[in-house]
């Protein structure tokens, strides 16, 4: 394993602060240390408006005692300082009340890390200059101020760079380590439409590397059109009808779907998929991936808050749910057998045509571009949100909709997934395609 | 460590060569000294009025209107119980300062977690980036701030420390499974932060403050022939462990377990236009989303808010008066002082049914040539302040609220809600409602749950038919806004009023309406 400068300092120090954790009393420890370095830049009115730059570093410590357990984190590297931190947290956790399954890990489960590398770090991060940021973000509040042309009332456009390293170990035997970068740019346009309304869109864009990056014009040219998309929108009658969920928001609607799989919502009868598992609650369309080890994805990763390794994961197949998110504590709770609890890469395998050609397809439809509120129930399956979009009729378009509502319950609507777009939307850990729903009812008058 | 005065520890360190930072622990509880507010930055590490002149000095060396320094030590913890055991702890130590140098509306800011010169030297190099002029002059002299006391604490309150919480959290634990058979699991929350902040401007203001906050919940799952619902309760605020008495222990467990069982009769209501009757109390997120943002000033001098033409202007009936106000006792939102160092204040948004005024930071203030309202709010030092609201409440009315029911005729009567949105620009929000019952010909009748309410900000304000006598505040501590990434805790209130039509996002269509 080969490490940064800055890693071996962490894995000195928390090798130390293992040792110290011992010393003071504790069975056992984890301790994660981490520093982030980020720029962010903002324009408006073709001048900057906010400059901001600073370094950010933390360690958290875990404690377990006698099955007593508590954790806590501070910024303050300094051996001086940490000692007391230290000792604290150990007589902390003596009043903590026993739990048998906290504790730390089997190492058994460390075993059978990936071991390639994800390609998480642009290698040219450093050579980006302050002038560099600057133009980036020119350029893309230049193209969204000319696409947006005279009905623009504001402009905002930015840029935010990072680079992240982090270090865990375990008083057990795990350590891990992780690097990254990530760059992000985008605008956020304001748009006059008529009497008091001014419709705000936006567009943003991010990669690991800087140079995937899609053009900076398309990116501004994006944003004028996401906003000019908003103009005269108004509310419909409230009809049934078939729907399209944009790419960029389906994570949204997947959120309340995928948090009542993990173990903790199972354990504390708080999930409506508790026992569900080997039945089919959406269409046969419906397969969700859950893949850790895509290459410069931004939800890649080797191992979990757990220490175990990341595997290639199918949470659903053909409509059918494979299995749920199995964390140690929650897994020993239920007496099952750990997978790991959290995700990494979610992806919905693509289908073969674009929404437009969707669109033509369908008689009276709505593209929904964006959600606005709303909440899901994790016990239920209940979920009601807000959305705004665009209405179709045989192809051609209508109007643009706004101040409506889509509600159903998670068992019911995921059956109503009729067609899965070709387009998977690529700057997110969420990598989900245009989704098709026959039969939603959109309340509006 | 935790009896030796921090001052003699850090004048050694010093001498020593070392850095002249040492945080304190965990929940140091077993202080003794007196811990007020006056020179805790000067005491614990040594941030005296020379540092704060060099680095302001700095931030203004290349020029700008102003410059101010954040400084923030926080220690926030958390403890929960889940099957019967208090066997969850948390906490984070946060310290640092934030340097701000403005330009009009341009600002340049940096931060870091060492209060050391060299380090904050830095961060105030950054802020001055945002400038490209000669350099401008700041205050010699500091003067102390005059700040409120909303949320008064003794002199020796350090914190409070997790021992005491652990019985409270058993009491909340067994007065919920004493109040039905019917339930499964109970988890049960302490979450609690202690801030010390100290604000520095160039122009020689000095304020410091003292802000403990925190709040106790219940989540409860309950089960009923197969079908299991789910609902939860808070209260907090602005206050010290002398609040969580047994009688908020009571309320906060008969209130959640209260919900969970009305939602065994509950459904998800008809769909499309009908009123909608607001019950007084946290359904003055209602406010919050329809008015509050569009009403922070940085939107409006954008001219990115629905609001931003319509100050001194008619946008509701005559008994709606409307107040953001950071004065009120112990309340979530309130403040003794705002993060740019401007005194806790109320502010009218909307008197009588006209359109008043804006919620300021001191760049908006300028920007509108009136003083700031007290408004400028962070969530830490890792961020520059930003306009931002504080407890919203509309003032009550006449109407009786039984009458208000009334008038509605057919609609939804909302009781509880758990979160919202608004898009600032067309003036759209959403609510979504926990807890509600159907209204059919004037009465309240069967249970609703989780819909999502819609409606246009505006048009709402115009649309509020009654207001009753009842007006009550949320006294809930859990209550966070956020905007611009930046999370704040803020409250609400509201007497029961009618709205004329908002959109209800059920999943039928209402009868008579046509498909």
């Amino acid at each position: 394993m080969s490490y940064t400068d800055n890693q071996r300092e962490f894995r000195e120090l928390a090798s130390w602060v293992v040792d110290q954790a011992k010393k003071a009393g504790a069975n056992d420890c984890r301790v994660g240390i981490s520093k982030n370095r980020f720029v962010e830049i903002n324009y408006r009115n073709r001048k900057p408006e906010t400059i901001k730059e600073a370094t950010t570093q933390g360690l958290r410590l875990e404690i377990y005692k006698n099955n007593r357990f508590s954790s806590q984190s501070t910024p303050d590297f300094r051996k001086s300082t940490l000692s007391g931190f230290i000792s604290d947290l150990v007589d902390n956790t003596k009043i903590m009340e026993e739990d048998p399954f906290r504790t730390l890990p089997d190492p058994k489960y460390f075993k059978g890390r990936f071991d390639k590398d994800l390609d998480l770090v642009d290698a040219s991060y450093n050579s980006l200059q302050p002038e560099m940021r600057h133009d980036m973000v020119k350029a893309v509040e230049a193209a969204c101020i000319d696409r947006g042309g005279s009905k623009v009332i504001s402009v905002e456009a930015g840029e935010y760079d990072q680079i992240y390293e982090e270090f865990v170990m375990t008083s057990n035997g795990f350590e891990g380590s992780n690097r990254s970068t990530e760059i992000w740019t985008g605008a956020d346009m304001t748009a006059q439409d008529v009497g008091d309304r001014k419709p705000n869109g936006y567009f943003w864009v991010g990669s690991r590397h800087r140079n995937n990056l899609p053009s900076l014009k398309e990116v501004g040219e994006m944003a004028a059109i996401k906003t000019l998309d908003l103009l005269g929108a108004k509310k419909i009658e409230t009809e049934t009808l078939p729907v399209i969920i944009e790419n960029n928001i389906v994570s949204r609607l997947l959120s309340g779907l995928v948090g009542p799989m993990s173990a903790g919502n199972i354990q504390q009868k708080r999930s409506f998929l508790a026992d569900k598992k080997g039945q089919a609650i959406g269409s046969k369309l419906f397969t969700i991936l859950d893949d850790p080890f895509i290459s410069q994805g931004f939800g890649s990763k080797t191992y979990d808050g757990d220490g175990f390794p990341a595997r290639k994961r199918e949470f659903f197949t053909q409509g059918v749910l494979n299995e749920f998110l199995i964390d140690w504590y929650y897994g020993r709770k239920l007496g099952w057998e750990p997978t790991s609890g959290s995700t990494s890469n979610i992806l919905i395998p693509p289908g073969t045509r674009t929404v437009e050609s969707i669109i033509k397809d369908l008689d009276r439809c709505l593209l929904v571009t964006g959600f606005l509120g709303g909440n899901s129930n994790a016990t239920t399956g209940d979920f009601s949100v807000g959305i705004q979009g665009k209405l179709y009729n045989k192809g051609q378009f209508v109007q643009n909709v706004a101040e409506m509502n889509i509600a159903d319950n998670h068992l019911k609507f995921w059956n109503k997934l009729i067609e899965i777009g070709n387009d998977p939307w690529m700057y997110s850990n969420v990598r989900t395609p245009s989704l098709v729903f026959d039969g939603v009812v959109v309340a509006g008058i | 460590m935790k009896n030796l005065s921090r001052r003699k520890f850090i004048q050694g360190t010093a001498m020593a060569g070392g850095a002249l930072l040492l945080l304190p622990g965990l929940e140091a509880f077993d202080f003794v000294e007196a811990k007020g507010p006056a020179n805790y930055f000067l005491n614990e590490f040594g941030i005296d009025e020379n540092i704060c002149r060099k680095l302001l000095a700095k931030a203004l060396s290349k020029g700008g209107d102003f410059a101010d320094l954040y400084f923030e030590y926080t220690v926030s913890n958390y403890i929960g119980l889940e099957d019967g055991k208090v066997s969850q702890s948390s906490g984070r130590i946060s310290l640092g300062v934030g340097i701000r140098t403005v330009k009009d509306d341009q600002i340049g800011y940096g931060f870091t977690q060492e209060l050391t010169p060299e380090s904050m030297l830095s961060a105030a190099g950054t802020a001055a980036t945002i400038c490209n002029m000669k350099a401008a002059s700041c205050s010699n002299t500091f003067n102390k701030v005059q700040v409120g006391n909303y949320y008064p604490v003794s002199a020796t309150f350090n914190g409070i420390p997790p021992k005491s919480k652990l019985p409270l959290l058993q009491a909340l634990n067994q007065k919920c499974f004493s109040l039905s058979s019917e339930l499964v699991k109970v988890n049960a929350g302490f979450s609690n932060t202690f801030k010390r902040i100290m604000i520095v401007t160039s122009d020689g203001l000095i304020a410091e403050d003292v802000i403990p906050s925190g709040y106790m919940y219940a989540s409860v799952v309950a089960e009923r022939n197969g079908k299991r619902e789910q609902a939860s309760y808070n209260l907090g605020g602005m206050r010290d462990l002398s609040y969580y008495t047994s009688d908020v222990v009571n309320k906060v467990a008969t209130k959640s377990v209260n919900n969970a069982l009305n939602l065994f009769d509950a459904s998800q209501p008809p769909a499309g236009e009908m009123p909608v009757v607001l019950g007084p109390g946290i359904t003055g997120i209602l406010l919050h989303e329809a008015i509050g943002h569009g009403m922070e000033a940085d939107f409006n001098r954008k001219k990115v808010s629905t609001y931003s033409t319509m100050l001194g202007k008619k946008v509701a009936e005559p008994f709606v008066t409307i107040i953001d106000d950071g004065t009120n006792m112990n309340l979530s939102g309130s403040l003794n002082v705002d993060d740019e160092g401007t005194p806790g204040k109320r502010t009218v948004l909307v008197e009588n049914g006209i359109l008043t005024g804006y919620l300021h930071d001191k760049i908006s203030a300028k920007h509108y040539g009136v003083e700031p309202t007290g408004n400028g709010r962070r969530q830490d030092f890792q961020n520059y302040p930003i306009p931002r609201m504080r407890n919203t409440y509309m003032l009550g009315g006449q109407a009786n609220p039984d009458d208000v029911i009334k008038a509605a005729g057919n609609g939804i009567y909302v009781e509880d809600v758990s979160n919202g949105q608004v898009k600032i620009g067309e003036g759209d929000f959403a609510f979504y409602v926990s807890q509600g019952r159907r209204i059919e010909n004037g009465k309240l009748t069967t249970p609703i749950k989780d819909v999502n309410i819609m409606g246009n900000g505006p048009k709402m304000l115009a649309n509020i038919a009654m207001v009753a006598n009842d007006m009550e505040m949320f006294y809930g501590g859990g209550g966070q806004c956020g905007k611009n990434s930046q999370g704040v805790p803020v409250s609400f209130g509201l007497p029961t009023c009618l709205v004329k039509s908002l959109t209800v996002g059920g999943t039928q269509k209402q009868k008579g309406g046509q498909s």
